[in-house]
């Protein structure tokens, strides 16, 4: 069980690592891009000022492009934000909408990923009792697995499902063939950690992560008991 | 003295750009792999200044396609990665890595010092 709860923990840390790298990466495009546009909008006003013409227009764009720039910074900021609360508690009622769209707003931010395209459809509350960390944890890497197995029209559709005492979620959009690759032996203790089972048929390009409407007794418990 | 500037974020390469064409120096621009191989078979240039990570691909395979698209040509790397781990990595495949968000000058110095290399 120490092992067990040690690999969980290193786990989460490599995971919190990661997405720390992506938000700062993102964080510095968007420093370049306001570096660029103000070192720019610096040089054309001295250009104006030995007479050089500079449009309204231009002006306007470039303003307009500075803001477009805060609201994607304060967007990251924001998911950053709710990515931090996932460890406040670290079980408790977590609606699979909610986990699911943070997770591909992460996912979002790697430039790799910037060339597929994620369909989220968000459907009513689905509530379940379990750790919104791990949670978001496994789905990071279900749905990285799902990008690099991706069919060649190169978009996964993303939905959830309720079944009785299981809630889940439903990843589609995979190649031929590529489902069998997962969970990867990188996943599987996340699984086992969640009470959550893989189902897939191998041939459908999809699979689902079924999860308990409560986490079962397991290592996440014992490990906040220690 | 010809540049070619490539980076998925378009905002920032072609602002970039114009700032390098008001100091002096032809700066084409490209925001995808496709665009920056066409370019770089349809141009000779000097230097290529390549993000790092890109969609598709990575800036350091680019630099291989574009190295037998034209031999000598110099490379200089931009990341928003800022660790040392990818900095060291990097810096072993071109003549130096700038840091994003950088100063003007500081790409102006480096691109000066290749070409006087």
């Amino acid at each position: 069980m120490e092992n067990e709860m040690g690999k969980i923990c290193a786990e989460g840390f490599t995971f919190f690592g990661k997405s720390n790298r992506l938000i700062s990466h993102e964080l510095k495009n968007i420093f370049a891009i306001i570096s660029e546009t103000m070192g720019l909008l610096d040089e054309l006003v001295a250009l104006s000022e030995q007479g050089v013409k500079l449009t309204p227009a231009r002006l306007r764009s470039m303003s307009d492009s500075l803001l477009e720039e805060v609201e994607r910074a304060n967007a990251v900021i924001r998911c950053m934000n709710t990515f931090a609360h996932s460890v406040d508690e670290f079980i408790r009622e977590v609606d699979l909408n909610e986990a699911v769209l943070l997770t591909i707003q992460l996912i979002k931010l790697n430039p790799i990923s910037k060339a597929m395209k994620i369909e989220f459809m968000r459907d009513g509350a689905h509530m379940i009792y379990t750790s919104p960390f791990f949670l978001e944890n496994l789905l990071y890497h279900a749905l990285n697995f799902a990008l690099s197995a991706a069919a060649a029209e190169k978009v996964i559709t993303v939905s959830l499902f309720a079944d009785g005492n299981h809630a889940g979620v439903e990843i589609a959009g995979i190649a031929p063939g590529g489902v069998k690759a997962f969970p990867t032996p990188q996943t599987e203790l996340l699984v086992k950690t969640l009470g959550a089972e893989i189902s897939s048929d191998g041939s459908s390009g999809k699979f689902q992560l079924v999860l308990p409407q409560k986490l079962p007794q397991g290592p996440v418990e014992a490990l906040l008991a220690t | 003295m010809k540049l070619l500037l490539v980076d998925d974020e378009e905002k920032f390469i072609s602002r970039l750009a114009e700032r390098l064409k008001l100091r002096g120096y032809k700066a084409d621009w490209a925001t995808t792999f496709d665009d920056a191989l066409a370019r770089a078979g349809a141009e000779k240039y000097d230097i290529a200044v390549l993000d790092v990570k890109m969609p598709s691909m990575s800036g350091i395979d680019l630099k291989s396609k574009i190295e037998r698209i034209t031999p000598g040509i110099k490379f200089i790397f931009i990341t928003g990665h800022g660790s040392e781990q990818d900095y060291d990595t990097v810096c072993q495949e071109a003549i130096c890595c700038i840091i994003k968000p950088f100063k003007i000058e500081a790409l102006v110095e480096q691109i000066e010092q290749a070409l006087n290399s």
